[in-house]
């Protein structure tokens, strides 16, 4: 895995979110064999300690960077590769964020009032999983065309 | 069956999303208005190009974006002698060296990419 990132343009900072990213999905699918298991004690900790990692990741090294390279230039150049993916990796993210935030505090704590708690767990969670995935697949495309040479060359 | 059909449509998705963005080229360009440029560096596939280049004192030396993705040029000194903005396709950044020295820079989207300009 290291050699595969030397031959990348990317800084460190992304190599390691991209690391724990991959980390994170795969844990998150453990943590749904955990409930299929009937282990929900482990299942809960599992799922809202990455929600909560994630958050952290977001907050310190994505937004960040979005900040600086792509959000200046949008709306305007939406049309390019580099522009759209992390928009729509970006905009994706952060719904299925803030559902996984929702479902931890819905299930998880007392926080929320009755009325706005969930009540079909399984949906919203397996429904959160998939979102988690494709937004997962969406930040290895923006990874892939921010960061490798030679790979969209004509 | 019901997963399988799942996996196959997101990874389905994902080529064809990256088979459409995967055309940087095309779309409007916005050119910088630049005055003299005496000297020029190419930034192409990742790398500047020349990757060291010696100029006389007081030479403006112009970098221009020919890849297809953003890059920029951030001098490496302490302060920053020069820093550019994002620059996109076609996009340009000038700076007149006034002192004789080496000076190296970097892009600081994708910081393995490094050249220097020797001013004489």
């Amino acid at each position: 895995m290291i050699e595969a990132f030397l031959e990348t343009a990317a800084p460190r900072g992304a190599n390691v979110v991209l690391v724990l990213e991959m980390a994170m999905g795969t844990g998150l699918l453990l943590g749904a064999w955990l409930a299929r298991k009937r282990r929900f004690r482990q299942h809960a900790w599992c799922q809202s300690t990455i929600v909560l990692l994630n958050f952290a990741v977001v907050a310190v090294m994505m937004i960040p960077s979005f900040r600086v390279h792509v959000l200046p230039r949008i709306p305007a150049k939406l049309g390019k590769a580099y522009y759209a993916l992390a928009t729509t990796h970006g905009a994706l993210g952060t719904v299925t964020e803030l559902a996984g935030l929702y479902i931890l505090l819905s299930a998880g704590t007392s926080v929320l009032p009755e009325k706005l708690r969930i009540t079909k767990y399984k949906m919203w969670m397996r429904s959160v999983l998939g979102l988690w995935w494709v937004v997962l697949l969406l930040g290895m495309a923006t990874y892939t065309r921010w960061y490798v040479p030679h790979l969209f060359r004509k | 069956m019901r997963r399988s059909v799942c996996i196959a449509g997101l990874a389905a998705a994902l080529v064809m999303g990256m088979g459409v963005f995967g055309t940087g080229r095309k779309g409007s360009v916005t050119r910088a208005q630049q005055t003299t440029s005496a000297t020029e560096v190419k930034i192409d596939n990742f790398s500047f190009g020349p990757v060291a280049l010696t100029v006389p004192v007081g030479t403006t030396v112009t970098w221009t974006n020919r890849d297809d993705i953003p890059h920029n040029t951030v001098s490496t000194d302490d302060p920053k002698i020069f820093k550019s903005k994002v620059l996109d396709t076609d996009e340009k950044f000038s700076f007149t060296f006034s002192k004789p020295g080496t000076y190296s820079y970097f892009c600081s989207i994708h910081p393995k990419m490094t050249g220097k300009i020797i001013v004489q």
